[in-house]
């Protein structure tokens, strides 16, 4: 009995003359498959965390068509943010539900055809309308890789799903204008590092009438309604496709837009 | 030919094994072991031959080259860029090196394999295209006897700047090959360069052909390395050269664990930041530790039939140029 016991505990002992597993992680990295939390994580080092950040901060700056280093940005730096955002979603009903049911926003998983036949100024129809009008897909979100906690990792997914949802709830296009006005409402609310850093450094790639703009209306705008309006993020906005925009802008507090972005970028 | 026969008999195998399940299902008995000493044998054989390394994964040797061919689909673009940032560019020296200890001279017939976006070739026609050139400067100084059909030739540029040399570039991705013409082209490179697209472990090329055959950081990529080796030995003629340019084993233990933090640190982010590809990036620095250290390479080299092989280790034996004749 016993030396069966010793059998089956042997794998779990490193073998003689290793060098110690925090020295090894350190010099080469995680093995293929150990500490992988959920597909597609790939468990990284504090010091690669910080790499990581750095280079993706550089290059989201160089060229900000690199939507995927603003994700990684995000990822590396929001530990903390993202922590705060689970304990806010934990404390309200309808966020524990989200963090139980985990829906995601997918092509997949919506149901286009009854989105298209509510009714006019419904949520849904709004949604498929700023979709259509924008030309972007809810699929184009990259799937969340370097934060290492299950739970997290589908906070910060939900947060890049509802993205969309912000832009809708806002009246702001994709335009470079429109996603800094909604970076400055996110880092209200959030107060995860990328928004923050994505808010004060977005501007320096705006012309200046744009500028202008941004500074005198739409940002103490965008700053004062997400000071305003609870956590946007406690919506389970699947089951209020039906809901009026006007009605839902209203019980957030969501006043209407200073004027219209489009017109401008 | 080791490599077709040894395919041959694979088949073979294959069709045997295949037969003899075929047999054992109609009594209905499926999962019955054939038995004898060659159904044994076929098995372990199969069992062997299966399973190989794809960076610190185990995959199955069929995988294994699929996987390879996407890594490098989806890093061509970048390659060079990528290449630059990861060695702090110094591959380029490395790469001037291979082909200062090659000293082609003009009328070598190259293949660099696995030669991609093209760097040994364009070095390699750089080289012997500035040796023709200091060629002819000396003739002239020296006032030898030009013929005069030499001198007509020189008139009406219809002399070979080349010196008839060629470069013949193999890789079996088309994306690489592709980057690579486009920079030959960008860079003005026409004569005496050829591109085709093939296997390392199966060239399509005859037997005595070519003077040098190079691969450089393509050889541990290949699932078959003996098998590459032994289309080298085929495919060279007798007095040809064998040269590989390659990672291997670091030698210094201080600057080993500086090259191991700054591999497994360091490569994948920038993998990540630049190319948007961390996975890649990893496979590549894992593939670098799972390819065999100096001298088991040399020993490799030797067994495929190469004679007076040596090896010259650069930057500490973060690379290695191994060398050897086909006698």
């Amino acid at each position: 009995m016993a030396t069966l016991l010793r059998a089956a505990l042997r794998p779990l002992r490193p073998p003689p003359g290793h060098r110690g597993p925090a020295a090894d992680v350190l010099l080469r990295g995680v093995r293929h498959g150990a500490g992988q939390l959920y597909p597609e994580h790939i468990p990284t080092s504090p010091l690669q965390k910080v790499l990581l950040a750095a280079g993706s901060a550089g290059m989201a700056l160089y060229n900000p068509y690199r939507h995927d280093m603003v994700a990684v940005l995000g990822e590396t730096t929001g530990l903390r943010a993202l922590k705060v955002l689970r304990d806010q979603m934990k404390r309200d009903p309808e966020g524990a539900q989200i963090l139980q049911e985990r829906p995601r926003i997918l092509l997949s998983t919506l149901d286009l055809d009854k989105l298209r036949s509510l009714p006019e100024g419904s949520l849904g129809q709004e949604y498929l309308r700023f979709l259509d009008v924008n030309r972007v897909s809810p699929d184009t979100r990259a799937p969340t890789r370097f934060v290492d906690d299950e739970e997290l990792a589908y906070v910060i997914q939900r947060y890049r799903e509802v993205h969309d949802m912000l832009h809708t709830l806002l009246g702001m296009p994709t335009n470079m204008l429109g996603e800094i006005v909604v970076k400055w409402f996110e880092a209200v609310q959030t107060g995860l590092p990328m928004c923050i850093l994505g808010a004060l450094f977005g501007p320096i790639r705006l012309h200046t009438q744009g500028l202008q703009v941004l500074v005198s209306e739409l940002i103490p705008w965008a700053v004062q309604n997400g000071r305003r309006a609870p956590c946007v993020f406690n919506l389970y906005y699947e089951r209020r496709w039906e809901q009026p925009l006007r009605a839902l802008r209203e019980e957030l507090g969501i006043t209407d837009p200073p004027m219209l972005v489009r017109a401008l970028a | 030919m080791a490599a077709p026969r040894s395919c041959a008999l694979w088949s073979y195998c294959g069709r045997r094994w295949s037969r003899l399940m075929r047999c054992c299902e109609l009594p209905g008995l499926r999962s019955s072991w054939p038995g004898g000493p060659l159904g044994a044998r076929q098995l372990s054989q199969e069992k062997q031959a299966t399973e190989t390394h794809f960076g610190f994964e185990t995959v199955s040797e069929e995988e294994k080259g699929g996987k390879v061919y996407h890594v490098f689909e989806s890093v061509a673009k970048k390659y060079d860029v990528m290449n630059d940032m990861m060695s702090l560019g110094i591959h380029r020296i490395w790469k001037d090196l291979l082909l200062w200890k090659m000293r082609p001279f003009p009328g070598t017939q190259l293949l660099d394999v696995a030669g991609g976006t093209g760097d040994i070739a364009f070095r390699f026609l750089n080289y012997v295209q500035a040796q023709h050139k200091g060629k002819q400067k000396r003739q002239l100084r020296a006032q030898q006897n030009l013929s005069w059909e030499e001198i007509a030739k020189k008139y009406q540029n219809e002399e070979d700047p080349l010196g008839g040399s060629r470069v013949v570039v193999c890789d079996i991705n088309k994306e690489m090959l592709k980057i690579g013409k486009q920079k030959a082209h960008a860079r003005g490179y026409k004569a005496g360069l050829a591109w085709v697209l093939g296997d390392a472990e199966e060239l399509p090329f005859d037997d005595d052909k070519f003077d040098v055959y190079t691969i450089a950081f393509g050889i541990r990529n290949v699932t078959h390395i003996d098998q590459a080796l032994q289309e080298a030995h085929r495919v060279l003629k007798p007095g040809g050269r064998f040269l590989c340019l390659e990672f291997s084993q670091v030698n210094n233990p201080l600057i080993s664990r500086l090259y191991d933090l700054y591999s497994f640190q360091v490569i994948p982010v920038l993998g990540e930041v630049i190319a948007g590809d961390w996975k890649s990036y990893q496979y590549l620095v894992e593939s670098i530790r799972q390819f065999p250290p100096q001298e088991e390479f040399k020993e490799m080299i030797e067994d495929a039939g190469f004679e007076k092989v040596t090896y010259e280790s650069l930057t500490s034996g973060i690379v290695a140029i191994h060398s050897g004749f086909k006698l």
